[in-house]
């Protein structure tokens, strides 16, 4: 079995040898590969990635004779309304993904140092969020036992907040955007000056709409910390890996993920730093189901191999009649 | 000059330009084909459909239709159409319209089919009609025009962009209305394989190879895609025979048709085409999307798909609750169509 985390081999070696499991073992991964035409790759930029779609249209899982679905296994589901259809991403080994969590957020964050608070629905109540599974794991991940899922609708008590900091540790706050902005809006007292916010995503819902940047300036302002201090997760059900952005707008992956962006119009050509395009995902720690992924996001790269995401591409620019300026 | 003899002048002009001894009009075909802009077949469909109905009296019934009148019209206005050129002389109802209604027109022609249209506005202003026709294929020809209107086909997004450039020029003011076409494409609902059926749904999807918001990008039918597949293909290849398709597939359609494959739905790859069994939102050109299903269907994909459906065609059959028109008609429509579904005058 490939270990996706194994620092012994680079990132290249491992995609190589994780391509040519998930083309032998994963059957949707293998039609795709075979009707693109695509059998030996030489690089990673040749790895044709998988429309992000299929976890909602089929199963995708890489199975082989020790590993399969089992009680075991964690189904995760996209959000969504009731008969809304949704995305399912199989984990057929918890502990992976468990892994890749704590790793991962050690690799950016000395968790150590910190009290992990979460401003989202409990993991009772959401047992098939894989945002939510992953903030247990953290919170279980805590010894001090002051991590925890805070009540929604409840401010965060600020002696809970001296507690924390009479510990010596920091406070990581994690939330969607909407959900942080409604804790500034019930009166959330100013954090602790060395704490870090971690919002996740849901910047449009339907009460509210605005940008990243208007987003990070009234959570700083609301929660009295630096800009420097509000950092986001890109993360989604159909990814075991995670990346963050500290105090900007671009990205960084975790060492066993890496992003490139796509040309939309021929998904096999990677654009050029700076050029917008749809984001592409290799992550390793899904190696049981699909590693490579064609996102529905819009972003553009830096030279450094960091990204920003710009928002959902816009699929309703591709038909029909669209006066452009440069026509 | 009265609207009534404008309406006149230019109904005898446009008649005139549509005679099959117009020079003017047979050399612009030939640039146009000359140019590879479009193909032959299509142009001749098009100038075709267009002349029926300005011969059928349609210039002056529009005119009617929109209550134009001494005391109802836009004389005076200056109106700016951004024209899209993803197929021939589609710039036609709005310059006509705008023209027809008394305002000034100012035209930027796409450089995809910069001679057509041109030709017919040259025309207008060789009869001698009354109101200011301009156009260029430049948009820095618009310096200063400072217009009432602008109308484009275009999406929300594009609308920024658009105005940021017109601002630039000056070519608007704070005042300037925009009506921004968003429509993308048509739907079918069809009950029967019958021969005219087919034919009509045919020609409705792959006339202009497949381009322009009339088009029938997405078809509901209780008949199954795959149940068709063989019989559907035979009609196809038989209007590729008499309107040769120029567009190849693209690197997008070829991974479309990989994904497709990957989960195992059914779909028809026809070189030029790609028909698959699909409800998610016809993003791509040169594809077409059979959803099975029956009426309540039609319904729910028009909520889906929302602004950007221009049409609900069947071949007669009513949806209660939705205005349909016939799919005969899909590509050959009278002058007063409503694009967006909002009248043009």
């Amino acid at each position: 079995m490939i270990d996706p985390f194994d620092p012994s081999l680079t990132f290249e070696e491992k995609s190589l040898q994780i391509f040519e499991y998930q083309k032998t073992n994963n059957p949707v991964y293998q039609r795709f590969c075979q009707a693109l035409g695509v059998n030996v790759v030489n690089s990673v930029s040749e790895i044709p990635l998988l429309p992000i779609q299929a976890f909602k249209d089929a199963t995708l899982i890489t199975e082989h004779e020790s590993l399969n679905i089992q009680d075991s296994s964690l189904k995760f589901e996209s959000s969504g309304t009731s008969g809304m259809h949704r995305s399912k991403h199989y984990v057929l080994d918890p502990k992976l993904y468990k892994e890749s969590i704590l790793k991962g957020m050690n690799h950016f964050y000395n968790l150590e140092n910190y009290v992990v608070l979460a401003y989202t629905p409990g993991y009772a109540e959401n047992p098939n969020s894989s945002l939510v599974w992953m903030l247990n794991t953290l919170i279980k991940n805590d010894n001090t036992g002051m991590s925890r899922f805070l009540p929604l609708g409840d401010v965060i008590v600020s002696d809970f907040l001296d507690e924390i900091t009479s510990s010596g540790k920091k406070v990581m706050l994690f939330g969607a955007a909407f959900g942080l902005l409604d804790l500034i809006e019930m009166g959330s007292p100013s954090l602790p000056v060395n704490a870090v916010i971690l919002e996740t995503g849901g910047m449009k819902t339907h009460r509210r709409e605005m940008t990243k940047e208007a987003l990070h300036e009234r959570l700083a302002t609301g929660f009295n910390l630096p800009k420097e201090s509000i950092h986001s997760e890109y993360g989604m059900t159909e990814l075991l890996s995670q990346a963050y952005s500290r105090g900007s707008f671009w990205f960084e992956c975790v060492p066993w993920m890496q992003v490139s962006i796509r040309n939309p119009q021929n998904p096999m050509e990677e654009m050029s730093s700076g050029e917008e395009g749809l984001i592409g995902v290799i992550d390793l720690a899904n190696i049981n189901s699909c590693s490579f992924i064609l996102t529905g996001d819009k972003g553009v790269q830096g030279e450094d191999g960091k990204f920003q995401v710009l928002g959902r591409w816009n699929p309703i620019n591709l038909r029909g009649c669209n006066f452009l300026i440069e026509d | 000059m009265t609207i009534k003899s404008h309406i006149q002048q230019i109904d005898k002009a446009t008649r005139a330009w549509f005679r099959a001894d117009n020079i003017l009009l047979k050399e612009a075909i030939e640039q146009t084909v000359a140019e590879g802009l479009f193909t032959f077949e299509d142009i001749k469909f098009a100038i075709r459909a267009l002349k029926e109905k300005v011969y059928a009296g349609q210039v002056a019934e529009w005119a009617e239709r929109a209550g134009l009148s001494e005391e109802h019209h836009q004389k005076g206005k200056k109106v700016l159409c951004l024209h899209a050129g993803n197929l021939p002389m589609v710039g036609f109802q709005d310059a006509l319209g705008t023209i027809l209604s008394g305002a000034n027109y100012y035209g930027k022609l796409s450089s995809k089919d910069p001679y057509l249209l041109a030709a017919f506005l040259d025309a207008l202003k060789n009869a001698g009609v009354s109101t200011n026709i301009d156009y260029s294929t430049d948009l820095n020809s618009f310096k200063d025009l400072k217009a009432d209107k602008v109308l484009f086909a275009g999406s929300e997004q594009s609308v920024e962009p658009v105005k940021l450039k017109l601002s630039e020029l000056n070519a608007i003011t704070d005042e300037t209305a925009f009506d921004i076409r968003t429509a993308k494409f048509s739907i079918a609902y069809i009950t029967s394989e019958d021969s005219d059926v087919v034919t009509d749904l045919v020609e409705a999807i792959f006339r202009y190879g497949g381009q322009g918001c009339r088009s029938v990008a997405v078809v509901v039918s209780p008949i199954k895609f795959s149940n068709l597949k063989c019989h559907f293909q035979d009609y196809i290849e038989a209007f590729w025979l008499k309107n040769p398709p120029t567009k190849k597939y693209t690197s997008a359609i070829e991974y479309q048709f990989a994904y497709n494959k990957a989960i195992e739905r059914d779909q028809a790859w026809l070189d030029h085409f790609l028909i698959q069994d699909s409800e998610d939102f016809p993003e791509l050109d040169s594809t077409l999307h059979w959803v099975q299903g029956d009426e309540n269907k039609v319904k729910e994909l028009v909520q889906k798909f929302g602004a950007a459906v221009q049409t609900v065609y069947t071949a007669g059959e009513k949806i209660a609750g939705l205005k349909t028109d016939f799919l005969s008609q899909a590509q050959t429509p009278n002058l007063w169509w409503e694009p967006d579904r909002k009248p043009v005058i």
